[in-house]
């Protein structure tokens, strides 16, 4: 549905985005991961033809975005952060307007979209008058008008309260299983992304540092909690002897490919420390996140 | 579809209070003016003017030479200043406010969105002027008679027309009012397509005016002035003399059709090579 080939984006002398290939395929909720800044929204916008790409290619359903924008943005709804409209106008006008950037709309698609969102009922009240929550059903409402196939979310929970981003999940859950539509969230709230996506892709400093499905970052890498009576000395000897690859939260430890817990445990008693626990540590998004960030930061602070 | 995205440009325009700013400025001006003709001696160097030349003033003070009046210090200044507020709007406004984004996520090239855009703009300032040359002879109608058309610039005009004439000439200088005010609009649109805030594209266009306008008046430059843009928005005065010029009607016409266009080109050029970004 959404193919990017070594992009580049550069924005005067910094480079946003930076070769970054993608593929999102059809019927799936694909999360983008990221930092602020960290290139998402400028992905995104090269995605709607917002943002030029300064190299490669960007599909969207199978049409070049740069050549070919209209084409490929007539199957595509689309919604930003904190959701801004025409706050004079009513919630009706101001979906009428958008709606006709794409095509003529009936008023019966008008009335279908507002009452799949829950805004049947304040229509006519003029935008100014909605809450944070309603904006964003409305945002909602103006990126179903069009029968997209593809849905782009960009940090749509954002300025929610819990009960808006637990209203806003369930209806993009409902979007993808009732309509089949292919959602791309783009999101920094982890949380979100896990309850959500099926596959996901993290940016850092512009560049992909992970792609796949969300069930992949369990397997990605094993951590092991480990209490004994003295954890610095235990991983400077398990480092020493070649058995463990990285440490973390003076807690955790990575073994080496083909070291399992028992050889852990069995090399620090026969060396006289004693091993109060030994567990696999169950590797949530934010931690695999938290690892995978601090992994592409300390070559750079090592650089300094 | 064309209509209908012009339909919704016009939503949008008409539905902000402060497009309402122009109109009501423009009404308090006309009102302050009348009164002032009919309340102050301001009309005896036209009675001097008209006596000296063997006319009955009574016959020529009239509204619709006090509506004719009124439009110099109008055009001059509150015409270009509400037509580049607007203009300057267009799209710098939605490009702040982030609905620029969401239009951009839809389907419409850059150039059409643009195109609706400008021409919402330029049926503001049309209606503007209407409204201005409507209002200004309706509300002159309530203070003096109606009569001739006397019009006296010194040094370009000394007109004097009967009602019909008057009638003509002061719906043909509209017009051309309309021309300039749709001109200064294409000068603050382009600024608009920049990546700037609202205000700058204002002041920017406000600025070439002001700066073009100053230079034009330099008595080095006095030789140049028809190269000088501001010298061609006051076309609309030569439908003002008796005979009207024709030929320098037509020739500033064709000049500020190249200044709108080479307006558009700029604006078009800049605003489809921008990134559009949060």
């Amino acid at each position: 549905m959404i193919e990017l080939k070594h992009v580049v984006k550069v924005f005067g002398r910094r480079t946003a985005v930076d070769d970054l290939s993608l593929v999102v395929p059809r019927g799936v909720v694909y999360g983008l991961l990221g930092h602020n800044g960290a290139g998402k929204s400028t992905a995104i916008g090269m995605m709607l033809g917002q943002v030029w790409p300064t190299q490669g290619e960007v599909r969207v359903g199978g049409h070049e975005v740069t050549s070919h924008r209209q084409a490929a943005l007539q199957k595509v709804g689309a919604i930003f952060e904190a959701p801004v409209f025409y706050d004079y106008l009513s919630g009706w006008r101001n979906l009428e307007i958008l709606s006709h950037y794409t095509g003529p709309t009936p008023p019966g698609r008008l009335r279908e979209v507002l009452d799949w969102v829950g805004l049947t009922g304040r229509e006519h009240s003029r935008v100014r008058t909605y809450s944070h929550g309603m904006r964003t059903r409305l945002a909602l409402a103006q990126a179903l008008l069009p029968n997209p196939e593809l849905l782009i979310l960009d940090e749509p929970g954002d300025g929610l309260d819990p009960e808006g981003i637990h209203e806003l999940r369930q209806m993009i859950l409902r979007l993808n299983r009732e309509l089949g539509l292919t959602i791309l969230l783009s999101s920094h709230l982890l949380s979100e992304v896990e309850q959500l996506c099926t596959r996901i892709a993290m940016l850092n400093q512009g560049r992909k540092v992970f792609e796949g499905p969300l069930a992949g970052i369990h397997s990605e890498r094993r951590w092991l909690r480990l209490r004994t009576g003295d954890f610095a000395a235990a991983v400077r000897e398990l480092r020493a002897a070649g058995l463990i690859a990285e440490d973390r939260e003076g807690r955790l430890i990575e073994p080496v490919r083909d070291t399992g817990a028992e050889r852990v445990v069995r090399f620090l008693v026969e060396r006289g420390m004693p091993v109060f626990e030994i567990a696999p540590e169950e590797q949530s998004l934010e931690s695999f996140y938290l690892s995978l960030m601090k992994d592409r930061r300390e070559p750079a602070t090592a650089k300094i | 579809m064309l209509l209908l995205q012009l339909r919704n440009e016009l939503w949008k325009l008409f539905g902000k209070p402060r497009t309402y700013i122009g109109f009501g400025a423009l009404l308090l001006a006309q009102v302050i003016i009348v009164l002032v003709f009919r309340y102050s001696p301001a009309s005896r160097g036209m009675v001097r003017q008209l006596e000296s030349s063997g006319f009955d003033a009574s016959q020529y003070i009239t509204c619709l030479t006090i509506a004719t009046v009124m439009l110099f210090p109008i055009s001059y200044v509150l015409l270009p200043l509400y037509a580049t507020l607007i203009g300057g709007d267009l799209v710098a406004k939605e490009a702040e406010d982030g609905t620029l984004r969401m239009i951009l996520s839809r389907p419409i090239s850059r150039f059409r969105l643009l195109g609706v855009k400008w021409l919402a703009g330029v049926i503001f300032t049309t209606l503007l002027v209407v409204m201005l040359g409507l209002v200004g002879v309706l509300f002159a109608r309530c203070f003096f008679p109606w009569g001739g058309l006397f019009v006296f610039a010194p040094g370009e005009s000394f007109s004097v027309l009967n009602a019909a004439d008057g009638l003509r000439h002061y719906a043909g200088a509209h017009v051309l009012l309309a021309v300039k005010a749709g001109t200064v609009l294409s000068l603050a649109f382009m600024f608009s397509c920049f990546n700037v805030k609202p205000a700058a594209a204002t002041i920017l266009a406000l600025s070439v005016i002001f700066v073009s306008f100053v230079l034009m008046q330099i008595p080095f430059f006095r030789d140049l002035q028809p190269w000088f843009f501001t010298y061609h928005l006051d076309l609309w005065r030569n439908v003002l003399m008796q005979p009207v010029p024709w030929w320098k009607v037509r020739a500033s016409l064709c000049i500020l059709a190249g200044f709108n266009l080479t307006f558009l080109i700029i604006g078009a050029t800049v605003f489809h090579v921008r990134d559009i970004k949060s």
